[in-house]
Order: C-alpha cells, then sequence, then structure tokens
C-alpha cells in the first residue's frame, strides 16, 4: 500500500514537474511581453525529437530519409543538454518571425497568439515531414542512464530510474532558473524588463535583448521537458508536444499568470492529482485536470499565487 | 559661448498620431549649467525629454557634443551619459531599493565606482539608506522620487534629465529634492530640469525656456524670468 503511493506519488512529482518547466517557459514570455507563446508545446515536441536523433535514433520508414541516422548517438545526458540548446535557438526564430514584426509596428499584442500559433503548427509539421507520424522509443543502449539500473528499490518500492531523474533534472532547471531571476545581475534586469521596459531602457537595459533571452530560456525549458518525457515514456508522434503545451497553459493560469512560483505550484498540484487518478479511469485525467483548474478560477480568479491586480498599464 | 554646447536641440517635432506634440523646438545645453524647461500641463516638456532619449520618433535635429543621436536606440542613449530619471518616478516597485539602484549602474563594470557612488546616494538621501533591502513599491511618494534621482545618478550620467521631479511632493520634500539638485549642479553635474513649479525650478536654475503648445515662448536667465511679472502671470500661474 505505502509502495504503491509512493510510487503514485513520485509519478505525479515527475510529470508535474514537466508541467511545471512549460508553465515556466510561458511565464518567461509573458511577464516580458504579456503574451502566450503557442508555439511552446511544438517545441516540447521539437526537443524530444533532437534528443532523439542526438541519440542516434534513425528516422523511420514514413519520415523523408527514411533510415538516416547519426553515424555515432551521444548519451543521454550531452543529447538532452544539446536539444534543450537547440529548442531555445528555434524559439528565437518563433520571435524573430512571428513576434518581432508585430512589436515593431506597434500591433495589438493578442495578434501574437495567432501568430506564434501558426509558428507552432508550421513547426509540428515540419517534424511530420521530417520524421513521418509514426511513434519512436528511444535508443536504449547508449548509456541512456549513465550505467544505472532501470528500476531502483527504495523503501521496498520499486521506482523506475528515469522517473526520478526527470524529477531531479525539473528541480534542478526550476531552482536553478529561480535563483538566476533572483540573485543574478541578468534576473533582476529581466525582471526590471517585464515590470517596465520603458525604464528599463532608460537605464541602459536593452529590453529587446531581454525578450530574446526570455525565448530562449523558454524553448530550453520545453525542449528539456520534450527530451525527459521521450525517455521516460516514448515520443508518440509530432503532435505529443501539444497535449503538454495545453496542460502547460492550465498550469500557468492555476498557479497565477505571471508567477514563478505559482507556475512550480500548479504544475505539482496538477501532477499530482493526475497521478491519483486510478489506471483503470485513466481517460479521466485530463478532465480532473481541467476540472480542478476550473474550481481553482471560481474560487480565485487570479489563480493559486497570482496578483490580485495586474500593475501593468 | 562658443564651445560646442553638450545638447542642442534644432527645428525638433514630436507627433502623436495627427497632434503634434513638439512644433521645431530649439533648445541648447552647455556643459555645467542647470537648464529649467517650464510650462503648463501639455506644453510639450515631457516630449523633449522622451525626444531626447528616443522613447518617441522625432523629426529635427539632436546633437549631442556636436554629433546626430539619429537612430541611436534608447539603451545606447544612456551609454552616452545622457541620464533620464522619467516622470512619476517609474521605480521598479517589485524589486528592493537596493536592486533598483544597482539597475541603474546596469552598463557599469567598476565595482569599486559602484560602491562609492553607492554611499554617495545614501549620503544624499538617508532614508533610502535605512529602507535599502525594503521593496521599492513600499516606499513613500517622496521617498520614491529620491530613488528614482538616485538610481539616475547611479549610471554616473554627463547630463541628468529630469521629469517633474516635484510632482505630487508636499512643500517641505520640494524643497529638499531642490536643495539636492542644486548640490549636484555645484559640484558640476550638467542638468536639465522640466517643472511645472516654476518657482522652485528658477530658484535653482541657471537659465529657463518656457514652453507654450509645443513651442519656446520666451527663453533667458532664470534670474530675468524670476522678476517679469508679466510672464508669471500669464504663463506660470504666478
Amino acid at each position: 500500500m505505502i509502495e504503491a503511493l509512493l510510487q503514485t506519488l513520485l509519478n505525479g512529482a515527475a510529470s508535474g514537474g514537466v508541467y511545471a518547466l512549460v508553465a515556466l517557459g510561458y511565464t518567461l514570455v509573458f511577464s516580458v511581453l504579456g503574451v502566450i507563446n503557442f508555439a511552446q508545446g511544438a517545441l516540447f515536441s521539437l526537443g524530444g525529437y533532437l534528443t532523439y536523433l542526438l541519440m542516434g535514433g534513425r528516422i523511420g520508414v514514413n519520415g523523408a530519409l527514411p533510415g538516416w541516422g547519426l553515424p555515432a548517438g551521444l548519451p543521454f545526458w550531452l543529447a538532452l543538454l544539446l536539444a534543450a540548446a537547440g529548442s531555445g535557438l528555434v524559439a528565437l526564430l518563433v520571435e524573430r518571425v512571428a513576434f518581432a514584426p508585430l512589436r515593431r509596428r506597434g500591433a495589438e499584442p493578442l495578434l501574437a497568439l495567432i501568430t506564434s500559433l501558426g509558428a507552432g503548427v508550421v513547426l509540428v509539421n515540419l517534424l511530420q515531414i521530417l520524421m513521418g507520424a509514426e511513434g519512436y522509443a528511444f535508443p536504449q543502449e547508449s548509456g541512456a542512464l549513465a550505467g544505472l539500473p532501470e528500476v531502483l528499490m527504495i523503501g521496498g518500492a520499486r521506482i523506475r530510474t528515469i522517473q526520478l531523474l526527470l524529477l531531479l533534472v525539473c528541480s534542478a532547471a526550476v531552482v536553478g532558473l529561480s535563483l538566476w531571476l533572483e540573485r543574478s545581475r541578468g534576473g533582476q534586469a529581466l525582471r526590471a524588463v517585464a515590470e517596465d521596459a520603458t525604464t528599463a531602457q532608460l537605464l541602459g537595459i536593452n529590453s529587446d535583448a531581454m525578450v530574446r533571452l526570455a525565448f530562449v530560456l523558454s524553448g530550453a525549458l520545453a525542449g528539456l521537458g520534450g527530451s525527459l518525457i521521450g525517455m521516460s515514456v516514448s515520443l508518440p508522434g509530432p503532435y505529443f508536444g501539444i497535449g503538454y503545451g495545453l496542460k502547460g497553459l492550465a498550469v500557468l493560469v492555476l498557479g497565477g499568470l505571471g508567477s514563478v512560483p505559482g507556475a512550480i505550484a500548479g504544475g505539482l498540484l496538477m501532477g499530482l492529482a493526475e497521478a491519483l487518478v486510478p489506471a483503470e479511469a485513466s481517460g479521466w485525467r485530463d478532465a480532473l485536470a481541467f476540472a480542478i483548474l476550473f474550481a481553482v478560477l471560481l474560487l480565485r480568479p487570479s489563480g493559486l499565487l497570482g496578483r490580485r491586480t495586474v500593475d501593468k498599464v | 559661448m562658443n564651445r560646442t554646447p553638450l545638447l542642442q536641440l534644432q527645428g525638433l517635432r514630436v507627433r502623436y498620431g495627427n497632434v503634434l506634440a513638439l512644433q521645431g523646438l530649439d533648445l541648447t545645453v552647455h556643459e555645467g549649467e542647470l537648464v529649467t524647461l517650464l510650462g503648463s500641463n501639455g506644453a510639450g516638456k515631457s516630449s523633449t525629454l522622451r525626444a531626447i532619449s528616443a522613447l518617441v520618433p522625432t523629426e529635427g535635429q539632436i546633437l549631442w557634443r556636436g554629433g546626430s543621436l539619429g537612430g541611436v536606440p534608447p539603451h545606447r542613449i544612456v551609454r552616452l551619459g545622457i541620464g533620464h530619471c522619467p516622470e512619476g518616478r517609474r521605480v521598479i516597485s517589485r524589486q528592493s531599493v537596493l536592486a533598483n539602484l544597482e539597475l541603474g549602474a546596469w552598463l557599469r563594470r567598476d565595482q569599486a565606482g559602484i560602491r562609492h557612488d553607492l554611499e554617495r546616494c545614501f549620503d544624499l538621501f538617508p532614508r533610502l539608506a535605512e529602507r535599502r533591502h525594503q521593496l521599492a513599491g513600499s516606499l513613500s511618494g517622496g521617498e520614491q522620487q529620491m530613488l528614482a534621482i538616485a538610481r539616475a545618478l547611479m549610471g554616473r550620467p554627463t547630463l541628468l534629465m529630469l521629469d517633474e521631479p516635484s510632482l505630487g511632493l508636499a512643500p517641505r520634500l520640494v524643497a529638499e529634492v531642490m536643495q539636492v539638485l542644486k548640490a549636484l549642479h555645484r559640484e558640476g553635474l550638467t542638468l536639465l530640469l522640466v517643472e511645472q513649479n516654476a518657482n522652485a525650478a528658477l530658484a535653482i536654475a541657471d537659465r529657463a525656456y518656457v514652453l507654450i503648445s509645443g513651442r519656446v515662448a520666451q527663453e533667458g536667465p532664470a534670474s530675468a524670468l524670476r522678476d517679469d511679472e508679466q510672464l508669471r502671470a500669464a504663463y506660470l500661474g504666478g
């Protein structure tokens, strides 16, 4: 019984950690621009596929280059980091294409919802053309878990090692990012831009560069999430990131728009609640997730840790 | 004076949609001067400062040490030595007083110099020193104004532009702020002071410009404008 509970909690915390990553990505962009980057889910998919390829995975029969793969696979850790960096760079491209031209024209910020959604659709379709719509399992032979056994025994419970690693990587990313935002010079400047971009410019801060940095970081978080899910489950097809993107959006609203602790708390709450749904009722997971969102918003329209008043003018 | 002015505006125009906020403004600031820009609401005072900081599109010339500032983005203007303490204080309310001051020194890398200037700001405004770890948003209006001025000073500007630093302050605090500006001027800082409170500004300024509907209506030594009863009655509300 205890064993089952421990497993359930760990599963919940692990998927909650991934939700938190996605929600933090949204939060970064939202705090500097006041808009949601709807390409976030596509970047999540991209991260998973990049990691797959970097680990030496081959393109399937429906892909553009069937059977093609890198001559040698990288270890999971390295592939994970490179895939995160790659997703970050593509996020920068999304900013240049879908956000920057609108900003320069002083267009209604809501329009960026449409352009970023479009960028996301293009990205997912490119993945489909290149990789095909089939599912992929990560190559397990390239030292994926760095020599660790696939299952660990903790307190009598059988725990999948990858779940534990997933939780560790998510925690490290979330804590690292929070510390950077709170303590570092760059983090201070990013938060200053988030609060008042014009005044930040009057202090000599390049607000545009900070916006770009926010996109790179948010893309890297999404890519990290996609890689971890791909490793712990599989890549079911190019659209798999979209579901996580939507869940991350729910988490973002649940925690409170623009709040970093809110994104983390919301992610964990969502992941744990889902994990408590019994396996035989797993079809109800998403329903439960959005029911929680609905209930929280009825009671607290600004989210769990959101600010009651919006101080953006 | 035939040396190159520090700042020179020639035929400066600023347009918001169909409204011409500045209709060809000429203004000169020499190094070491305290120049004040007076006028009522909507006369174009803030637009002038926003134009110099490249926050709004402009027509006409803005010359800094004789060179054009055309096309220079706002964050580069600061690097040239033009500090801008904006209207309404605009402190970063969700960060501490100390963090606000550190952000003021964003472009600097001289740690020793930054520490020295931080102490100097705390000497100028002792209340900021007491509240250095508080969130800037929790300060009173007067304290926020002091923080905004101190933050601009942390960038070590050659020219400090201030947009209505006396706005919304109690008379005692207005006097305090003006005393600080006077002291900074005496130390050699060049200041461009936008004010509605003409009496306070004229009391410390070297020269003054009076703006009406986006044009210079009158300019001259502050002492002359101080004594011009007619002007004061007409434009400056006594």
